[in-house]
């Protein structure tokens, strides 16, 4: 017979090693398995990704009022109207690749719970008293496919974790155009003729509202990034 | 993918169901997962099976930050009802499951310790987490032999497990009951066969009768809102079930 190695709970756990994040491991969460600080990982980017989703809604609607006070201002205010558009335009565009990133980060906690489903499954395995001939054989055969199909599993999870970053990497170029529309507009609004002060004020909640954008995405860029 | 809809709010209090899995498998039954949350304190009803795990998650995060789930009600020990044990344990091991004594020694061989379990007695309890100040209702052999439901006097809610589950067919995702007598048809066979006890029956629906709800959420199909509640008890109330009945 094979005696099994023993393993105490805490070894059975999963550990996932696709990256230490930049984050700050939160508090209470030291020494918990790759697994749980995976899916934390996670978590906290579908909660800047709120943040994010939030203030982009703002500004689509804003963006709305803007083109209709644009209009009431008539031809000294077009182009105010024009970049209201445009920053309309930028909120739907942020909104779809907040989407594409939610569905990425519910990508990667299917992959996570594979990974501490095969864990577990290896874990247990491992724990079998292995007898002597064809049966010893064929649980090593299982314990080799649960171990190829955990490796596999991590590769995939690096792969998501590299896209993750990238999609967010691909975002700053998007909010530094909203953060120039914005200032566009501010320096429209000032030829709004009678209708200046009104869209002076719009195009400065514009700013603030971007501004509250730009801070998100950098928590998101935190969340997503590994260390070299 | 699941999603998370808000079914009741008022103030900080608030209740999402999490229904209705377009991408689950064929073979894996459908289940409603419901979450109780006040402010920073949520308690999350019956997580669901080991499967769906991914899938609640992600529900849940789009809507309120996981992290901050501190217990577990599994209203019994079915592996739909709470196979994801562990995978929840993984996230936040710290998490407490409130089960039915019974089930306390079984339920850890999803996942768990001693340290997880808080054993409900018979009689039911009060479920105090923070703000929130629940209470566990016994259903027993309705359909389990130590089955709980979960009362929100706040939101005038009763999670109500097996009881009040239907088996919808494909097409038919309405979170809501609309129209009571095409809805029960889908629930009658449910009930005739996994409702063990018509003694039990009959004590639950006197008991269920006399408190002050809105809303009857069971954990397969859908939820029933005012006067079907009532029409819901008296249905089942003059139901045959038990052991072998036809």
């Amino acid at each position: 017979m094979i005696a099994p190695v023993p393993r105490s709970p805490q070894e059975s756990r999963v550990d996932i090693d696709v990256g230490e994040p930049v984050l700050k491991v939160p508090e209470g969460l030291n020494g918990r398995s790759g697994s749980a600080l995976e899916l934390h990982r996670i978590v906290r980017v579908n909660e800047q990704i709120k943040d994010v989703v939030r203030p982009a809604f703002r500004i689509s609607i804003m963006a709305l009022n803007a083109i209709l006070l644009a209009r009431r201002a008539g031809d000294a205010a077009r182009g105010f109207g024009v970049l209201s558009g445009e920053l309309r335009r930028f909120a739907g565009e942020l909104s779809q690749n907040m989407e594409a990133l939610r569905q990425l980060t519910s990508t990667s906690v299917v992959a996570v719970t594979a990974l501490v489903k095969d864990g577990r499954y290896l874990a247990i395995i491992d724990r079998v008293v292995r007898p002597d001939g064809a049966v010893g054989m064929q649980l090593e055969q299982v314990r080799q496919r649960q171990q190829h199909a955990n490796e596999r599993r991590l590769a995939e999870l690096k792969q998501m974790r590299t896209a993750l970053a990238q999609l967010v990497g691909d975002l700053r170029p998007l909010v530094q155009l909203g953060i120039v529309l914005a200032r566009l507009a501010r320096v429209e609004a000032a030829y709004g003729g009678a209708f200046a002060q009104s869209l002076t004020q719009v195009s400065a909640d514009f700013s603030r509202t971007i501004e509250q954008i730009e801070a998100a995405l950098g928590g998101l860029t935190k969340a997503t990034e590994r260390r070299r | 993918m699941k999603r998370a809809q808000k079914i009741f709010e008022l103030g900080d209090r608030r209740w999402y169901a999490i229904a209705r899995d377009p991408d689950k498998p064929d073979y894996v039954i459908d289940t409603n997962e419901y979450l109780v949350v006040d402010g920073s304190d949520a308690l999350l009803c019956d997580p669901g099976g080991m499967e769906i795990f991914p899938a609640v998650f992600s529900a849940i995060s789009a809507e309120y930050d996981p992290a901050k789930i501190a217990g577990i009600f599994a209203s019994h020990q079915d592996p739909d009802i709470i196979s994801s044990l562990s995978l929840w344990l993984e996230f936040n091991p710290a998490l407490k499951c409130y089960c039915s004594w019974l089930w306390t020694g079984f339920i850890p061989h999803f996942g768990g310790n001693a340290e997880t379990f808080v054993a409900i007695p018979d009689e039911g309890m009060d479920i105090v987490q923070g703000r929130l100040n629940l209470r566990a209702v016994p259903a027993h052999y309705l359909h389990s032999s130590g089955n709980f439901h979960l009362y929100d006097p706040v939101a005038k809610l009763l999670f109500s497990g097996d009881v009040g589950a239907a088996l919808l067919p494909p097409g038919d995702g309405g979170l809501f009951v609309e129209n009571f007598d095409a809805h029960i048809r889908h629930a009658e066979g449910f009930h005739r066969r996994w409702m063990g006890s018509d003694a039990a029956k009959l004590d639950w629906c006197e008991r269920v009768s006399r408190m002050e709800l809105d809303l009857l959420c069971p954990q397969h199909g859908a939820i029933y809102r005012g006067a079907d509640i009532q029409r819901f008890i008296n249905w089942f109330a003059e139901l045959k079930v038990g052991v072998l009945s036809r």
